[in-house]
């Protein structure tokens, strides 16, 4: 019984994910961060895209090409650590540089998380569900099982899935301080083979139209696990049990999105990961098209429509060999910082 | 159920206060803030370090936040009785709601920004989801874990989020709730859209002229109608809706289209009538905007409401913990069949008429609704019955 039915999707990233992009070509990181190509934004106001903050303005971006569907969507779920950083630590500065007297309360109404979600359903008027999860490195991963349990609840209903996360003054230098970053420059097609700690700051923001209905569907989300423990081996032992579940005898894993992101710290969830299924499994990694952001499965999750869509992958993805056959299971795992750890089943639909 | 709020850090200690229609909002006293005299506040009168040494929290960077909602889910576990086993089960989840979470160090974060080389403790408990991440560690829980941010309404959808857990057969039990602590963050944002009272809150007052802002936590065990059996309980959630206003990022629509969908959508879930709703635990900030529409919400579909009351008269408005901390005293509604008074308010809105309980007493109740609203218009209702 698979969970959900993907019928678009939409994505902004580092790479010319949106619309008819063409992602063989790399795009490299500049100043050591991996940041979003952002469209045009047709549509939407000047004034209004002047108000907004960054995080809802890709957020938002991400979600147009998908406009004309949205108004008739049951409501919208978003998952999200960072939107509204920017602006929070925009109203801090005012705050301490002004000790605290008069303020302007924009910054602060934008700082929070949901404002992506409250303004989607502003510009589509939509009443109907709608919900911001925040947590971390599996927000969007609740997101989903949320958005599972509302189509399961709710048979015939239709909502907006989401994740975005962009690269603030906030979160990058936090994450500078804990050193989740490589200090070094390099070439991203260089970020796995660097061996040593830290990845690469990146943002993004995928959309994706999800119902029950399997007819003309792009992908189907058929199940969804998520673990906290910073142990590998039980990370390892959550994933044999998640396969064991839901996959029927015979059936094997195709292709591997693997979360991988260089650090040489978090290599050996990864290996525990590809250390469980078959050597003929390809493998895919997408973080040195992204960056690490604690949302990138999102990314994943688009990449994996991508793939079942059977376009060609361009060979910067591909860690081994990619299937000459259709492609049937996608095995997506990410973690966040060797604490969170999400696993995805995404099915082709028959 | 476990809570700790300006009026008392027990339940027990709670519902005393509401009885006996005290007030925990004053001047600030442990917070240092420029607007200390000049804007009342619902504090918590336990300096951080005597929270950190009672509930023996030896971890660095763990916030005042994070140890609010750890007093409250511990005396939620106790009430509930829950095992060390049933805690670490995979069948355990915990949903956390928090809108500031570790904001709550506001001059901390600002240097730690600014810093080019360390940084405190405190680097990683900035995130909304450091208390669900801490909480979780704490106690081993092997469940689904979130945090959820919908602003003024966060833990009311922690509560709900929980719930579907259950009904959809991926968890057992769940461990719902929120904390929010006082902010600098929060002070001065609230302050700056000239919607904090520079007196005491006056939920649905004619003459109100704000809110205070309070701190708090609260969390509540649900388990499954099959898990309960004979063990003590409160009662029954019946009923949850969900709504988006779709008006203003900060302000509610002139007619309340959110707030009367999000009460008619948990009453429809629950099968109810209007009608079956012996009392309201309203959202009731105290701001013109709030108190003005959920009246009008209230009077639409209710034609004449039931009794209702805000408690943010004796709390503050505790941001993302009140959905859980309301919830906890809706429950307390039922289970000693009794409302509470709406602090502070004498003359009702002239153009709705409606005037709040202003007494407590004891009224035989079977349902008790529970309103939470937020900012990005996430409206939020909750059904509570007697089981």
């Amino acid at each position: 019984m698979p969970m959900l039915y993907i019928h678009q999707t939409s994505c902004i990233s580092p790479q010319a994910t949106l619309g008819e992009g063409d992602i063989s070509i790399l795009h490299q990181a500049v100043n050591q961060q991996l940041r979003v190509i952002e469209p045009a934004y047709k549509g939407i106001p000047p004034g209004v895209l002047r108000k907004m903050s960054k995080s809802v303005r890709m957020g938002m971006g991400a979600a147009l090409p998908l406009m004309d569907q949205l108004n008739n969507i049951n409501g919208i779920i978003i998952g999200t650590a960072n939107a509204g950083m920017e602006d929070c630590f925009l109203f801090l500065k005012q705050l301490v540089e002004y000790e605290e007297g008069q303020l302007t309360p924009g910054n602060f109404v934008q700082s929070t998380p949901n404002a992506l979600a409250a303004q989607l359903a502003m510009l589509t008027g939509n009443n109907g569900y709608n919900i911001t999860h925040v947590h971390l490195g599996l927000a969007f991963e609740n997101a989903l099982i949320d958005a599972a349990m509302r189509l399961k609840e709710y048979p015939g209903h239709r909502y907006l899935l989401g994740a975005l996360d962009d690269i603030s003054s906030y979160n990058y230098v936090l994450n500078v301080l804990a050193g989740w970053y490589k200090q070094e420059n390099f070439l991203m097609e260089q970020l796995y083979t660097l061996q040593t700690p830290g990845s690469i700051a990146g943002e993004g923001a995928a959309m994706f139209l999800v119902n029950g209905e399997k007819e003309n569907a792009l992908a189907q989300v058929k199940a969804i696990h998520t673990v906290h423990s910073t142990r590998e081996g039980e990370v390892q032992q959550q994933l044999q049990h998640f396969l064991e579940q839901h996959l029927q005898p015979g059936e094997n894993i195709d292709v591997l999105i693997s979360g991988e992101n260089g650090d040489c710290r978090l290599q050996k969830y990864y290996d525990g990961c590809t250390a469980l299924l078959p050597a003929a499994t390809s493998v895919v990694r997408f973080k040195h098209m992204c960056g690490e952001y604690p949302t990138a499965s999102a990314m994943a999750l688009w990449l994996a429509c991508y793939i079942l869509q059977q376009k060609l992958l361009p060979h910067h993805v591909i860690s081994n060999h990619f299937p000459s056959e259709k492609c049937r299971h996608i095995l997506l795992y990410n973690n966040h910082k060797g604490m969170q750890h999400g696993f995805l089943l995404v099915g082709a639909v028959d | 159920m476990g809570v700790i709020s300006a009026i008392g850090d027990t339940v027990a200690k709670n519902r005393v206060s509401l009885t006996d229609s005290s007030c925990g909002i004053g001047r600030l006293q442990l917070f240092n803030s420029n607007y200390a005299g000049q804007r009342p506040c619902g504090e918590i009168k336990t300096p951080t370090e005597i929270l950190r040494s009672r509930l023996n929290v030896v971890t660095p960077g763990i916030t005042r936040t994070t140890l609010l909602g750890l007093h409250a889910m511990e005396e939620a576990i106790q009430d509930a009785q829950l095992t060390t086993a049933e805690l670490a089960s995979s069948h355990t989840a915990l949903i956390t709601g928090s809108t500031v979470g570790g904001m709550c160090l506001t001059d901390e974060f600002y240097q730690d920004v600014n810093d080019k080389e360390g940084g405190s403790e405190y680097i990683d408990s900035y995130d909304c989801a450091s208390m669900a991440l801490y909480l979780q560690q704490q106690f081993g829980i092997a469940g689904i874990i979130n945090t959820i941010n919908t602003a003024c309404s966060s833990s009311a959808n922690a509560i709900l989020y929980g719930a579907r857990l259950i009904k959809n057969g991926l968890a057992k039990r769940a461990i719902v709730g929120g904390a929010d602590s006082l902010a600098k963050f929060t002070i001065n944002g609230f302050n700056a859209l000239h919607i904090l009272s520079p007196e005491i809150c006056r939920p649905f007052d004619e003459h109100r002229r704000g809110l205070n802002l309070g701190e708090g936590a609260a969390f509540l065990v649900l388990e499954k109608e099959e898990e309960v059996k004979d063990k003590k309980h409160y009662g029954v959630l019946s009923g949850y809706g969900n709504t988006n206003d779709a008006y203003h990022p900060s302000s509610l629509s002139e007619q309340g289209t959110g707030p009367y969908l999000s009460m008619k959508g948990a009453l429809e879930m629950a099968g109810l009538a209007p009608a079956d709703i012996g009392f309201i635990n309203a959202h009731g900030t105290g701001t013109e905007n709030n108190d003005l529409v959920e009246s009008r919400a209230m009077k639409q579909l209710f034609e004449v409401p039931p009794p209702f009351a805000s408690t943010k008269g004796n709390t503050g408005h505790t941001l993302g913990a009140a959905g859980a901390i309301e919830a906890v005293y809706s429950l307390l509604n039922l289970r000693h069949q009794e409302i509470y008074a709406g602090l502070h308010c004498s003359r009702p809105i002239t153009e709705t008429g409606l005037l709040p309980v202003t007494a407590f007493k004891k009224l035989p109740l079977q349902h008790v609704m529970s309103n939470s609203f937020g900012f990005g218009g996430n409206c939020t209702s909750l059904i509570f019955s007697n089981s």
